[in-house]
């Protein structure tokens, strides 16, 4: 036991001191977003163009929502709320998730490992889903150059090929989900290796879209602030655009504290665009958008983002399948709304530390066969494992 | 052969339990014989006295939602790994062909497959003699009426399709005659047996 207590204990006093007045000061700032949300005096088309200008010539790395216009041109309220669509008679929905062992350089045997499954239901029969799991070992000399980024990547990708894979095998009409943005996140993007990965993963979004097939990423208890910096955007004048980044009147207020007010169970919002520094990348039929859906209950609102590319957003069929698709997977959780097949395809991906351990004593089972000869823990890792006190049993 | 019910998990000389998957639940009952086979002409039988079914935190959230999906459940019953236990009774063995009633000489290994006896099988441990009621009987925290009363309705039919009514009416017998000194137990016993189909003038 070597927290110090006491110091933790002093600054938990301070903290929950604090914590009234900054409640105070957010719910006024919560007042003040949902007034500019609800105020009808927003101009979209303007907005728009503000964001754009800031993004072209103030802040290259500005992340905020886009509106949306529908087919006619006009942009609809930013409080829109569409109510619960007909359920699919008959689909086929595909989850996936991924995993990976993370090699150790302090373990016995230096490995890495990616494991990905995927569950498919099909809507309208009573059979059970289907599912399947691949999982890739990194041992060298494919190890060499691999860091946890790498494997990250290679694992996010390996997602969407699952998808692509049996959604082409699957009957139509196919929707299909991931857990988290659908955007591919790279700590390093300017890299070759990031770009080459981006590369494959378009491709990838590019066969989704080709067979119509719907997809998306499903971001639980999302903590953006997309729509909020929009509204900040549309606080400042057309004339002080360059101050953008030290302008945040709305700080601390999140999407959902909106959102939670706008949306009754079920409800979808309408569709926005992100603006990011990476959304360049996702051009026509592949630009990001999303909207958020009240997954949760009366008295009980859960919104969460549901990220989609634009062909979904092309065919309002597609967006209300995904829509009422989403809303019935997270009914199935009953009391805890998430969609059921992103559960089951994550607990049949994780890799739990006996399933590390199994592989790494496969592996070194193996080369000793082969008179290969491995390592030994490191002094540090086998020094971490002493065991605590034992005592005396009488 | 018998139908596969599941794999060993654990075991004793006097007691096993046997793990399956919900979905294959439909052949195992309450007081079935069953048998393992062990070495070449050595099978270890013995009476399912209980079925545990266990939850997890899924199945535990599932049961919040209002109603659940026919395919949720055939998932959860099919493609998750929760199993079921059956713990089991040793009660005899065969060995070289010749059944005991005796506690068998080692219990069955890890992952050892468990049939269900066919009626075939449960007609031949039970044919004669009774001396594998002294297991149940010794297994005071079993429900032993119950037990005895559904082992009793299955090998009551499976020798009345032999043509051998009067099984049921001798084991009863005998069974009088272990519990004549505890006289509890016997009622309790007898009125479980009142409760299966059998010519009730010939039970007592």
């Amino acid at each position: 036991m070597t927290v110090n207590y006491k110091q933790v204990q002093e600054q938990i006093q301070s903290l929950a001191a604090e914590a009234p007045e900054r409640l105070q000061e957010l719910a006024k700032r919560r007042a003040m977003a949902e007034e500019l949300l609800h105020g009808g005096t927003l101009d979209l088309e303007n907005l728009t163009e503000k964001v754009q200008t800031i993004a072209r010539k103030h802040d290259q790395n500005l992340r905020c929502a886009v509106p949306v216009s529908d087919t006619n041109g006009s942009f609809p309220p930013l409080t829109t709320h569409i109510t619960l669509p007909e359920f699919p008679k008959q689909a086929t929905i595909l989850a996936a998730d991924g995993s990976q062992i993370l090699p150790d350089r302090h373990a016995e045997v230096y490995f890495g490992l990616i494991n990905i499954s995927a569950i498919q239901m099909r809507y309208g029969e009573s059979t059970p889903p289907q599912t399947t799991s691949t999982s890739q070992l990194f041992y060298d000399p494919a190890l060499q150059g691999v860091s946890e980024a790498t494997l990250s990547l290679q694992r996010d990708l390996n997602e969407r090929l699952i998808l692509v894979n049996l959604a082409a095998k699957a009957q139509p009409p196919v929707i299909t989900f991931t857990d988290g943005p659908l955007e591919l996140w790279g700590t390093k993007e300017s890299t070759g290796e990031f770009q080459k990965s981006l590369q494959a993963y378009l491709q990838l979004l590019e066969n989704l879209s080709n067979s119509n097939t719907v997809t998306a990423g499903y971001v639980d208890r999302p903590a953006a602030n997309l729509v909020v910096r929009l509204l900040e955007i549309s606080l400042l004048p057309q004339d002080h655009l360059f101050v953008i980044n030290q302008h945040s009147p709305l700080q601390g207020v999140q999407d959902i504290h909106l959102f939670a007010g706008v949306l009754a169970p079920g409800e979808r919002s309408c569709v926005f665009g992100i603006q990011s520094r990476s959304s360049i990348n996702y051009s026509g039929a592949l630009g990001l958008h999303f909207f958020y859906l009240n997954v949760g209950r009366e008295g009980h609102p859960w919104p969460v983002r549901v990220e989609i590319p634009a062909w979904v957003i092309a065919d309002e069929t597609m967006l209300n399948d995904l829509h009422s698709t989403l809303v019935h997977q997270c009914h199935i959780m009953g009391q805890r709304p998430y969609p059921y097949l992103l559960h089951r395809a994550h607990e049949l991906a994780v890799v739990s530390f006996e399933d590390a351990q199994q592989v790494s004593h496969m592996i070194s089972m193996e080369l000793q066969r082969h008179g290969v000869p491995f390592g030994e823990l490191s002094y540090k890792q086998s020094a971490k494992n002493l065991g605590g006190r034992t005592r005396l049993e009488r | 052969m018998g139908k596969i019910i599941g794999h060993l998990l654990r075991a004793s000389t006097t007691r096993f339990v046997v793990g399956c998957r919900v979905s294959e639940m439909e052949s195992p009952a309450f007081g079935s014989l069953i048998r393992v086979p062990l070495l070449v002409g050595t099978e270890i039988y013995g009476l399912i006295y209980d079925m545990h079914i266990d939850d997890d935190g899924l199945v535990r959230q599932l049961v919040t939602a209002e109603d659940i999906d026919p395919s949720v459940i055939a998932d959860n019953r099919i493609n998750r790994n929760v199993p079921l236990e059956i713990s089991v009774l040793a009660v005899g063995y065969n060995q070289d062909g010749r059944i005991h009633h005796l506690l068998p000489t080692r219990p069955p290994l890890s992952l050892d497959v468990i049939y269900k006896c066919t009626d075939e099988q449960l007609r031949e441990f039970t044919t004669g003699r009774f001396g594998y009621f002294r297991h149940i009987l010794r297994a005071k925290d079993l429900p032993v009426d119950e037990l005895l009363a559904a082992h009793l309705r299955d090998a009551h039919k499976a020798n009345a399709e032999s043509g051998n009514s009067e099984w049921i009416h001798v084991a009863t017998q005998e069974l009088i005659v272990l519990l004549r000194d505890d006289y509890p137990t016997l009622m309790s016993v007898l009125s479980a047996l009142s409760d299966i189909q059998i010519p009730r003038e010939k039970v007592t």
